[in-house]
């Protein structure tokens, strides 16, 4: 049995849909894997690399700020799989807000300031002449939280993650921009497990990697995509139009949000990195990127 | 031990969203409780001789095979929040362990006949091993 942690947001997000569909097609179970979710209570992304070391779950999901946040403590959790990259958050506005510039003094819902979506939304207004301070920022977490703010009025503009910025045009609101106008490429979610463990349980460990680079080749065939479109409706409970559409908008041509097969650049840790110093978060010298991954299980299981 | 049990009950009874904030995810793009949410889970983490037991292991197993584990304090009580809504509850095992301990029964109340269960009270017992 293999336990693999998983916060009860993620559960329910987009970012679990590498894991969730090999669960969902059998593919852990071609390898030979019987995989449990377990989700840790209380949850959160920092409680995650903990579940980790108090032997509640043996691999984990998790953004990764909070590895490199863990690791930088002491832990010897590393990255061993991408399962996001380079996330797309949509600047999403009521329908007469039509450029970015017409924010200031409205009231913009806005996602937990030491996280990538408030940094990278900082960069997008930047781009546009706009600092934070120019706006009536509201700090709320969570896509579906900011979504209800805006349809109920009490935001002009919030950022949304999919499957909800697509819902949220398709209801007549509009979309000013997006992340990935701002920031360069990064590493957003991983499968992390801790060194020791990983080495004791290598075979595993390789045989869970192989099946979540199969997960990602099906994200790629046209001949399951209804297979796809049926996993991200069951996870995320919306229509099936809108889950084609998410697959769609993955698919275009320069988006990386999918890796290929779980590889994990160096480069895509190391601007975490310089995103966690320029907020604040560490400090100089920065750690090399090599210190919160092991490539190693990738490169056995024939992932380059 | 009434007046723990109330207090749990109280706790069960809480909307949703209180509960949600007191498990709340942070860090990452959290979703909240929703419309599919189940009965949350609540109880306590008793020994043979009836007293609590702190820092036990916690586990609420779906048929499926999806865990939520989390651990019992100080009065021995514990709460996970709800499964999927098309998770049937009656399907859903609560377990408990700690090390020198085994576990000796557990005991679901049933609900109050009538109305729609919004939280459900199990009861687990250790005993020293």
């Amino acid at each position: 049995m293999l336990r693999y942690g998983q916060a009860l947001s993620a559960q329910k997000s987009i970012y679990s849909l590498p894991v969730a569909l090999a669960a969902r097609e059998g593919l852990f179970r071609r390898e030979g894997i019987d995989l449990r979710v377990v989700i840790p209570v209380p949850g959160g992304a920092d409680r995650m690399i903990h579940a980790l070391h108090d032997d509640t779950v043996d691999v984990t999901h998790v953004a990764m700020p909070f590895l490199v946040r863990a690791a930088l403590a002491g832990s010897d959790a590393v990255a061993i799989a991408a399962e996001f990259n380079d996330p797309i958050y949509s600047l999403v506005a009521r329908p007469e807000i039509a450029r970015i510039a017409d924010l200031k003094g409205r009231i913009v819902g806005m996602a937990d300031p030491g996280g990538s979506i408030a940094f990278s939304m900082r960069k997008l207004l930047a781009l546009h002449g706009l600092r934070e301070s120019d706006l009536r920022v509201r700090t709320i977490d969570g896509t579906p939280a900011r979504l209800s703010c805006l349809r109920g009025g009490g935001c002009d503009a919030v950022p949304l993650g999919q499957p909800q910025d697509l819902l949220a045009q398709a209801e007549g609101y509009r979309l000013l921009g997006t992340s990935n106008q701002a920031v360069p490429e990064y590493l957003y979610t991983v499968t992390a497990a801790r060194r020791s463990w990983a080495a004791a349980n290598s075979e595993l460990v390789v045989r869970y990697v192989r099946a979540l680079a199969a997960s990602f080749g099906m994200m790629r065939e046209p001949s399951r995509r209804a297979a796809v479109v049926a996993a991200i409706v069951d996870i995320t409970a919306v229509p099936a139009g809108i889950a084609e559409r998410v697959l769609d908008l993955y698919a275009q041509p320069g988006r990386k949000a999918l890796p290929s097969r779980g590889e994990i650049d160096p480069q895509g840790v190391a601007q975490v990195i310089a995103f966690m110093a320029e907020a604040g978060q560490i400090q100089p010298p920065l750690p090399a990127a090599e210190r919160f991954v092991d490539l190693s299980y990738l490169a056995r299981a024939g992932v380059r | 031990m009434r007046s723990i049990r109330i207090a749990l009950l109280a706790i069960a009874l809480l909307p949703a969203p209180v509960l949600a904030g007191a498990n709340r995810d942070r860090g990452q793009d959290e979703v909240g409780p929703g419309p599919d949410e189940g009965p949350s889970y609540f109880g306590l983490v008793l020994d043979g001789a009836g007293k609590p037991v702190d820092d036990a292991r916690v586990t609420a197993t779906s048929r499926d095979g999806l865990a939520m584990v989390t651990r019992s304090n100080a009065a021995g009580a514990y709460n996970f929040p709800g499964f999927n809504r098309r998770i049937n509850a009656d399907e859903v095992k609560i377990s408990c362990a700690k090390p020198g301990y085994r576990q000796l029964r557990v005991v679901r109340r049933p609900a109050p006949g009538g109305k729609p269960v919004r939280a459900v009270e199990t009861e687990c017992r250790l005993q020293k091993s």
